[in-house]
């Protein structure tokens, strides 16, 4: 009933159009699995959490353009005024601002030179004890800053001796889980660890150690300074909004600049992904959509070129629902022979993009899930164009057509 | 065996109304041969379409084997056609991307019949229409008498008691042409009843039972006992 071998053969018979489409519909598995695959991770990257309520948090620049004036001075001001304005939770002037793809990172070791011993990556930031409650990062073990960790640094060998870091940082460094209390250093300088922030992320989301971070107790002279604010959620607009002319208010001779959101300044750093993101789905759309047109233009080239033949199997007794499953059959055997070799281009595809672009290992569930889809797209081209040869009169077959 | 009794065919298109059949009656009895003649769109082919419940009919009543075929569903009438009715084509409509034992088994395989029984079934048609040993050929690679020998198996593969032929050597030189006509006289002989629609007066005459199509009606009614006669070559000779 099923006449899988007479269409087998005549499929081998008459080659051209299916394997074209076998072509095809291998590219589309192949590619569209890949892209699926990518677009997942870029998704749970762009949604992994950061540690801070980056809706709350905003950030901006202040240049100044006189240098003899108390810097150190003026950031106490700043920090003051900015906490005094209804809405805002806390303050802090950082040296660096997480998520904006902007900071500083170094080897941090577990003894100091020439026999430095572990090493870790970790970017980090100077601030003072205002910085974990501005950050809004939980301490889960330890103290935060007080106002004697902190170091305002006038020359150079003034440095922090204590520092907080998050935990995946402490548990790289210190993988007994004695991180609390341990002393790192940072090139020469000791550092003891004094308290563990669950989670925080770095500057750079893209960094293999994104949430090795680590807050220094410092402020550092500059006449460029960078300003964290944390607001209650509904009052982050308004406060941003009056920021520019409070700080002018208080000292004229500098300029406020670049005012953004955290996640904004983040949605900024992953412009790039998002751009790909939404090209890789139209990429898509577009495969899916011409394999399904390509399926349904050759049935429906099939039927017009087979309509005789159509009507003289229904003179030869196939009922309509024959005709329907005679070409569901036909589809179904270019599709499963296009699935195979997809299945395999994509995995290969993934090798080389793995290899290429440091890309994460290809899930086979994307490639599997793409062919299941593929089938069912295929089988839904397919149904409309065979239900029209199934139409067809088989008096068609006494005709000179 | 055959009852048709005041079939009408009417073709409507927008402003229109072609009465193809009108008031058609004919009786046909087990294991007659009747060649059907008359000029081009007298309504032959709708005929052989209407018994062949390739088509269906305005009005009227049709019994093929006490049957009604006009309460007949799509599919009751797919499987009728399959069961007692083999068709022979005037263009062999073989399908050219299936080899000569893949075209004959197509019947069979609508049948439902297992695959023994098919293979079996299938050599012993080609068997008697001589192609056998091209059982592997395909329609293309042969000549236009061979293949409408092997359309002729496949008619008989399902061993039909009708035959209806549409033409059966309209394709056909004059010297395949009685080749096949000398097939279809035997498995006349073999009991199968034969209905075939033709131009040619010759193969005509050949026939024991005559009828002519004239404007949808059956005009005229000639019974020949196997004596040449050129009773219905007037309107024959009109078309050719």
């Amino acid at each position: 009933m099923f006449e899988c071998k007479p269409i087998f053969n005549s499929l081998l018979r008459s080659k051209a159009g299916a394997m074209m489409l076998l072509v095809q519909i291998a590219i589309t598995v192949a590619i569209v699995s890949n892209a699926s695959f990518i677009i997942y991770d870029r998704v749970q990257y762009l949604k992994q959490e950061t540690g801070y309520p980056e809706e709350s948090i905003f950030s901006f620049s202040i240049t100044s353009f006189v240098e003899d004036f108390d810097q150190l001075q003026q950031i106490e001001i700043d920090e003051s005024v900015l906490r005094g304005i209804p809405g805002v939770i806390n303050a802090v002037n950082l040296s660096e601002i997480p998520l904006s793809g902007s900071g500083s990172a170094s080897s941090i070791h577990t003894a100091p030179p020439p026999d430095t011993g572990r090493g870790v990556r970790a970017a980090y930031v100077l601030g003072d004890e205002n910085s974990v409650d501005t950050l809004g990062v939980k301490i889960i073990a330890g103290r935060n800053f007080n106002q004697e960790d902190v170091v305002i640094q006038r020359s150079p060998d003034q440095v922090a001796t204590v520092a907080i870091a998050s935990k995946s940082f402490v548990e790289e460094m210190f993988p007994d889980g004695d991180g609390l209390g341990n002393t790192v250093f940072m090139g020469p300088y000791p550092v003891q660890i004094i308290g563990v922030v669950e989670k925080m992320m770095g500057p750079w989301l893209k960094d293999r150690k994104a949430d090795n971070f680590i807050i220094f107790p410092m402020v550092v002279e500059s006449t460029f300074q960078k300003m964290l604010v944390r607001t209650e959620p509904s009052e982050r607009a308004s406060v941003m909004k009056q920021v520019e002319a409070l700080m002018l208010e208080n000292n004229g001779d500098r300029v406020v600049s670049n005012v953004i959101g955290m996640d904004d300044d983040k949605a900024l750093y992953n412009a790039g992904d998002m751009l790909m993101l939404r090209m890789l789905l139209v990429l898509i759309v577009v495969l899916v959509l011409i394999t399904a047109l390509g399926i349904y233009g050759l049935t429906m080239f099939n039927i017009s070129k087979r309509t005789k033949q159509i009507g003289t199997r229904r003179a030869l007794g196939a009922r309509k629902s024959a005709i329907v499953r005679y070409f569901l059959i036909e589809n179904s055997m270019v599709c499963s022979a296009g699935l195979l070799i997809g299945i395999v281009g994509a995995i290969y595809l993934g090798d080389a993009l793995l290899k290429a672009y440091s890309l994460p290992a290809l899930d086979i569930m994307y490639v599997v899930v793409t062919a299941i889809v593929v089938f069912c797209i295929s089988v839904l081209s397919v149904i409309i164009p065979a239900n029209r040869a199934a139409n067809i009169s088989p008096s068609i077959a006494t005709r000179s057509v | 065996m055959l009852s048709m009794k005041n079939i009408n065919k009417v073709y409507q298109t927008e402003k229109v109304q072609t009465h193809a059949l009108r008031d058609f009656d004919l009786e046909v009895s087990e294991g007659e041969f009747i060649a059907v003649t008359g000029p081009s769109g007298s309504g032959k082919t709708t005929f052989l379409n209407i018994a062949g419940m390739l088509e269906s009919y305005s009005s009227g009543d049709y019994l093929l084997d006490d049957i009604n075929v006009g309460k007949l569903s799509d599919n009751a009438k797919a499987d009728l056609r399959n069961q007692k009715i083999g068709f022979i084509f005037q263009g062999f409509n073989l399908i050219p991307d299936l080899n000569l034992y893949e075209n004959v088994e197509v019947p069979l395989r609508y049948r439902g019949i297992k695959s023994a029984q098919r293979k079996q079934r299938i050599m012993d048609c080609l068997e008697q229409v001589g192609l056998a040993s091209r059982a592997k050929h395909l329609p293309q690679q042969l000549s236009g008498g061979q293949q409408q020998r092997v359309a002729i198996a496949r008619a008989l593969a399902g061993k039909p008691r009708f035959l209806l032929a549409d033409e059966p050597t309209g394709n056909l030189d004059s010297l395949m042409a009685r080749q096949v006509m000398d097939l279809l006289e035997q498995i006349n002989r073999d009991g199968a009843t034969i209905i075939m629609v033709t131009h040619d007066p010759e193969l005509a005459r050949r026939a024991p039972r005559n009828i002519q199509v004239v404007d949808g009606q059956l005009a005229d009614f000639t019974l020949y006992q196997g004596a040449p006669d050129m009773h219905v070559s007037s309107h024959a000779a009109a078309q050719v």
